[in-house]
């Protein structure tokens, strides 16, 4: 039984790896997507726990994305990975972007996992 | 030539119109004075004659009525031979000479048209005017001729003799020439002093014009022209030393106000352009400096920008290389050579990961949130934070803060950033022994007030080379892993956000000053 349905828009393909590499042992069920239109297509066709987007992309970008299904999905959560500090907000230190739900790049495997972790138990 | 010159001055000019108008008036006034003397001096002779002819008549009388003719040639001869006398004749009726005082002409006939008798006689009968007297040009001077008839008297026809009868009105003339010599003499002599007096006057009433004229009129004028000169060369501080009152005099005072005003016009001119230079050198290079500072700034920015991007692109390789790392350290004890190595990469990773936040947050696009704080506070708990580190172990840390600094309006988190970097910047100097000072106070410029915040360390300095590029970001002297170059090109940046700015003064071996100056009410200056 897996820990839960992940879905992994980046457009950068090492960032999808990675994701997929460090979560999928920890028990996750992983999907990826190379921009925000596929990973709609892929939202339509089956459910996902928890979408990670990174913020930055050609076409849709992250916070789009996010809109488009907290309105369609509003069960699927959604987390932004960002680059530090490139959102314009007062949060700065690592613990604070965990607590709104930003995954910071770049990212260690520990924190990652945590994050999600922290992400799905707010059910 | 001297002459020549001397005729075009205004004394020659005067001169020759007073002398040609003294010669020309005098030459007037002596020929009518000298005539009318003459004349006067002639009617005198011929006066005189007249006396002398009737003196010769009553001298004779008594020879006559006594009809004893030696006598009377003797009596002729005798007043004859006096002084300015050159003859003395009588004649009869019939023109011929009875006495003479020459002898030899006693017997001589003129006849009655010679000029002697035409001078009486007019067409035959007797000219009323008589005696007659008539000048004539002599041999030596002129001659005075006066000829007066003998009128028939009673005791002539009464006479014993019986010579003249009763009938007859004239009986004869007696003739007199006196010589005019002394009388033309003294006319001549009168002539020669009155030419004389009047040069010498002409002289003398020119040597004093001329003299008056070249004093008060000539030398001032040449002064004048000899000011004027130098004025025109450029000698605006020749003075004019004229001081009579008259029209020359006013000139000069004129021309010596409008040089001294030239001169203070000069001055001014002159002072302006100088001043002028010195403005607008001022401004070139105040505007200069702004530029310059534009430039750094925008250096800085766009290379930030640049730093920003980059950094950017390296967060997503960062973090396969971490999580890979990871993944194959999960494979090894923790015991293992190969758990240790990747350890080193990831470590070096995280490394980098610094660097790019660094570089980020120097970059970093994001409003500060300003509030007003007691920079005070700020540096209080900076200095909490470095106070427990082991490199401060060494370092005394002064701090000279004034407590009634006034409160700014400013990001605490980003200024506590800039002071620490400060701090530590001036700890890594300082390298062992010595001692950081931190200043604070209230400074007023133009009417803004401003807090300074100084950091004083007795570290190595920095060269003038390094001193150029203190604010670029990346450039640093310290070793690789130490120092990554940004402290200072961040702490630029939140200052200016601030609208403050950062000053350095330092001195190789002796120590470094950093100066933060913010502005009190947090708007731009
Ligand atoms: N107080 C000081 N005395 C002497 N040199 C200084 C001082 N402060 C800065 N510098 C010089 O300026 C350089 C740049 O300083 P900056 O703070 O920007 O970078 P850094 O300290 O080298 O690295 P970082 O602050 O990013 O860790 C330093 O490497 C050092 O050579
Ligand atoms: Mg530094």
């Amino acid at each position: 039984m897996s820990k839960g349905k992940i879905l992994v828009i980046d457009d950068e393909e090492i960032i999808r790896t990675s994701c997929l590499r460090i979560l999928s042992p920890e028990g996750y069920e992983i999907k990826t997507a190379g921009n925000g239109q596929d990973g709609l297509k892929m939202l339509e066709e089956e459910t996902f726990d928890l979408v990670l987007v990174d913020l930055k992309m050609p076409g849709m970008d992250g916070i789009e994305v996010q809109k488009e299904i907290r309105s369609r999905w509003p069960e699927t959560k959604v987390s932004i990975i960002t680059g530090y500090q490139s959102f314009d907000s007062e949060i700065n230190d690592a613990d604070k972007l965990i607590a709104a739900g930003f995954i910071e790049k770049s990212f260690t495997p520990d924190i990652l996992v945590a994050t999600v972790e922290k992400i799905l138990e707010e059910k | 030539m001297f002459f020549g010159k001397f005729i075009h001055t205004l004394t020659g000019k005067l001169i020759l119109t007073i002398g040609t108008l003294v010669i020309v008036g005098s030459a007037f006034f002596w020929y009518f004075l000298i005539k009318h003397q003459e004349t006067e001096l002639i009617n005198n002779s011929i006066e005189y004659g007249y006396s002398f002819v009737d003196y010769v008549k009553k001298s004779t009388r008594y020879g006559m009525l006594l009809m004893r003719q030696p006598l009377i040639q003797e009596t002729i001869e005798a007043i004859g031979s006096g002084k300015g006398i050159i003859s003395v004749r009588v004649f009869n009726n019939d023109g011929k000479i009875t006495y003479s005082s020459d002898k030899k002409d006693i017997g001589t006939i003129f006849d009655k048209n010679s000029p002697m008798c035409t001078s009486c006689h007019v067409s035959n009968g007797h000219t009323k005017n008589t005696p007659i007297w008539s000048i004539t040009k002599g041999k030596d001077s002129r001659v005075m001729n006066i000829v007066q008839p003998i009128y028939n008297e009673f005791d002539c026809y009464t006479s014993l003799c019986h010579f003249h009868s009763k009938d007859q009105a004239v009986l004869g003339i007696i003739e007199a020439n006196l010589s005019l010599a002394l009388l033309d003499k003294s006319i001549r002599q009168q002539g020669v002093a009155i030419t004389l007096y009047v040069a010498v006057f002409i002289f003398v009433l020119s040597s004093v014009l001329g003299t008056i004229f070249w004093k008060f009129v000539t030398t001032p004028l040449n002064n004048l022209s000899q000011g004027m000169k130098r004025v025109a060369e450029g000698d605006l501080d020749h003075h004019l030393t004229i001081n009579t009152k008259d029209e020359i005099g006013e000139l000069a005072s004129t021309f010596n106000s409008m040089t001294s005003d030239l001169k203070k016009t000069k001055h001014e001119l002159v002072e302006w352009g100088n001043t002028l230079e010195k403005k607008v050198q001022e401004k070139t290079e105040a505007m200069q400096r702004a530029q310059n500072q534009i430039m750094h700034s925008e250096k800085l920015a766009s290379l930030g920008r640049m730093a920003a991007g980059v950094a950017h692109e390296l967060n997503s390789p960062l973090t396969g290389i971490v999580t890979f790392s990871h993944i194959i350290q999960k494979k090894f004890t923790p015991d293992t050579q190969e758990y240790k190595d990747l350890t080193v990469i990831i470590e070096q990773a995280n490394q980098c990961t610094n660097i790019i936040r660094g570089l980020l947050g120097f970059a970093r696009a994001s409003t500060v949130e300003k509030i007003p704080i007691n920079i005070n506070e700020v540096l209080a708990s900076s200095l909490n934070i470095v106070r427990n580190k082991a490199d401060f172990f060494n370092i005394k840390l002064n701090t000279v803060l004034d407590n009634s600094l006034f409160p700014v309006k400013a990001d605490p988190s980003k200024l506590q950033q800039v002071f620490l970097n400060m701090i530590m910047n001036a700890g890594d100097a300082i390298e062992g022994k010595g001692e950081i000072t931190i200043t604070t106070r209230n400074i007023n410029e133009g009417g803004n007030n401003f807090v300074e915040i100084e950091f004083t360390d007795t570290g190595m300095g920095i060269s003038q080379n390094n001193l150029e590029r203190l604010f670029e970001p990346f450039f640093t002297t310290k070793p690789a892993g130490k120092g990554t170059g940004l402290g200072l090109a961040v702490s630029h940046g939140i200052i200016k956000e601030h609208s403050g700015n950062i000053s350095v003064r330092t001195k190789l071996g002796e120590g470094t000053s950093f100066i933060i100056k913010l502005p009190v009410d947090g708007e731009k200056v």
